[in-house]
């Protein structure tokens, strides 16, 4: 797969995944993700050091099977979750979006992310770099690792997977 | 109903009501939401007596520093070239910059942005630029230039401590009661425990002292986080390979459970664990009962929950939290969390440890987001000031409670004030009182201190 290729690829599913996201349909997004995949959300060590090592350091979020994953879903979707309760609005927009790797079976992508979300009556946003790493599985790109690095850790109340 | 500092002074007989034997203990809603109080707590209770400031493991190295806080004052903490460390205030003499910007790093000295002073690890000023050519007054020979040191600074076993003010009792002798619950983390590992890197911050729009009550706060459990006990009973019953505790266990009528209070506002809460082989600590038993004995290393597999007053906090279940509060304004707090775990443990342990603590706390995790919109719940429904002043959230356990240590205290050897121990569904609340009680002895004490003589 050439670049020019990859880029159009690539895009295409991270822009698919934040709008699946902004428009709550989660089993759909969930379905993005390799059985395999590996989702991280890094935590800080310091103001210039992100953790490196999420068996030996405290991440934000991590998880390396997809039914890990589908718990948060679940929570999300089941109502019993007083943080869920009412849901933000949320916009993600996508941007910078470089191939840093591509080949006919797996594509590796850096973008970045903002996130704007609207609640209770106030507004507030996440921001920071996606690293993705795409697989092809059965003629379907998928994701099979996701990296967000969330710049902005200073955390009002809470961070979740549809915030960033 | 107008806060109270509108009309007559405040008075904390007012602002909490104790009377346990007449079956009264209840805390004037003031106490959250009035913003004259707030200065008040700051001053007589934080920036007057004993704070948590950070765990020597936070600055490993020599050389290492880190800014915490007392209250609202900003501090910094230095462990100099020999490894001894250092508590000052992050202020320049000169005119009262930071001289330290960064949360945390590694450095030889702070250099003021300002004008330039500088400042070794031990807080001396090492430089005051063009000092020569400043044509000052005599008396600027004997001027004190350091970076002001904290009045008393002391280390608990790797918990580091700080005072404003000289005239507190002694680390050991203000910790007395609490510090077994100390000893239960740092004896854990013959290494003694250890700050896992990756810290969380985040705030809620909250008073502080709903997440003072919160952990200790077993009735909750059931009600707040039904989303993560259904999580935990489907990874038992689909036979996941990741587990972590079950909070449905805490609630049974069958699980015993204490809670405590203790001298100098501090307490503890245990509940039996029904399944301790979830912990990673489990995974060390035997070699744990050979190290500390049965009981001791029982006791470190049950749930213990405990608060050093006034900001640190311990959530001991299958992994372990640190849990710092800052309160930023009456309806606003900054908390900062730390994993925590024994040293030189095993990297499978460790890592199981991590992602328990992962899954259940931090703004991150599965519990704690639930916690912290409750707390502004609370915190929105308490500008209900046509509602009663008070309300009926430190009531179970009343009619339990004793005075001293009941029987289980005195098995394991720890003095507390008072003990409500049973089956855990009795979900106590007379565990808050204590810190309310030290809370309102503060403010009494604050208050008379101002009274001109």
């Amino acid at each position: 797969m050439n670049p020019d290729q990859a880029l159009v690829t690539g895009s295409a599913l991270l822009y698919r995944q934040g709008r699946l996201l902004d428009e709550r349909r989660w089993q759909d997004w969930l379905a993005l993700f390799t059985e395999d995949c590996r989702y991280w959300v890094p935590a800080w060590v310091s103001e210039q050091r992100q953790t490196e090592d999420p068996d030996r350091e405290v991440s934000l979020i991590y998880y390396d099977l997809r039914s890990r994953l589908a718990d948060r879903v679940w929570r999300v979707e089941s109502g019993t979750s007083v943080a869920s309760d009412p849901m933000p609005r949320t916009c993600h927009a996508i941007s910078n979006i470089q191939v840093d790797a591509a080949d006919d079976s797996s594509i590796e992508l850096f973008a970045c992310f903002r996130v704007d979300y609207h609640w209770r009556a106030k507004s507030d946003a996440f921001f920071g770099h996606y690293r993705h790493t795409l697989r092809r599985e059965d003629g379907d790109w998928r994701i099979a690792r996701q990296k967000i690095s969330v710049l902005n850790d200073y955390i009002p109340t809470l961070l979740d997977f549809y915030l960033v | 109903m107008n806060a109270i500092h509108e009309g007559a002074p405040p008075t904390p007989d007012r602002l909490v009501h104790d009377d346990p034997a007449a079956g009264v203990f209840n805390v004037h809603r003031d106490v959250y939401r009035d913003s004259a109080l707030f200065e008040l707590e700051m001053r007589y209770v934080f920036e007057r007596h004993w704070v948590f400031l950070a765990h020597e493991t936070q600055v490993p190295k020599p050389l290492d520093y880190l800014a915490t806080w007392i209250g609202r004052q900003p501090v910094l903490l230095h462990r100099d070239d020999k490894g001894k460390l250092s508590a000052f205030l992050n202020v320049c003499p000169h005119k009262g910059a930071a001289v330290c910007q960064s949360e945390s790093g590694n450095r030889k000295f702070h250099v003021c942005p300002y004008h330039g002073w500088t400042f070794d690890a031990r807080g001396d000023c090492v430089l005051v630029k063009d000092r020569a050519q400043g044509a000052y007054p005599a008396h600027f020979e004997q001027a004190d230039t350091r970076l002001p040191p904290l009045a008393r600074f002391g280390n608990y076993r790797g918990f580091l401590f700080g005072s404003l003010n000289p005239d507190v009792p002694p680390l050991e002798e203000h910790l007395a009661g609490i510090s077994v619950f100390l000893d239960m983390i740092v004896d854990q590992s013959a290494d003694g425990t250890e700050v896992i890197p990756g810290r969380s911050y985040y705030t809620f729009d909250a008073n502080w002292k709903m997440q003072l009550e919160n952990c200790l706060d077993a009735y909750h459990l059931t009600s707040t986080h039904p989303s993560f006990m259904n999580i935990a009973a489907s990874r038992a019953s689909g036979g996941s390979s990741f587990r972590n505790i079950d909070i449905a266990d805490f609630v049974q009528p069958a699980i015993p459970s204490g809670s405590y209070t203790f001298a100098n506002g501090h307490a503890a809460i245990w509940i039996e664990t029904a399944n301790p082989e979830v912990r990673p600590l489990y995974r060390q038993y035997d070699a744990l009962v050979g190290r500390v004995g049965r009981e001791r290393a029982d006791m470190m597999l049950k749930t213990i929950n405990f608060t050093v007053f006034p900001n640190l906090q311990f959530s001991c279940n299958a992994c372990i939290q640190m849990r710092v509060m800052r309160p930023l304004s009456v309806d606003q707090t900054e908390m900062r969390s730390y994993c925590v775990g024994p040293s030189g443990e095993p990297a499978d342990q460790r890592k199981l440890r991590i992602h328990q603590f992962e899954d259940f706390f931090n703004p991150t995790g599965l519990a704690t987001p639930d916690d912290s919109r409750v707390y502004e719940s609370v915190q929105a429904g308490l500008r209900a000031r046509s509602a009663p002043d008070v309300g009926l959230g430190h009531l179970r356990g009343l009619a339990q409670v004793i005075r001293g240590p009941d029987d289980f205290a005195q098995r394991i050897g720890i003095t507390p004030l008072t003990s409500a121990s049973g089956r855990s569904d009795m979900q106590d609340e007379t565990v808050f009182h204590g810190s309310y009680r030290e809370w309102a002895r503060r403010i009494r004490a604050g208050l008379a201190s101002e009274v001109p003589a």
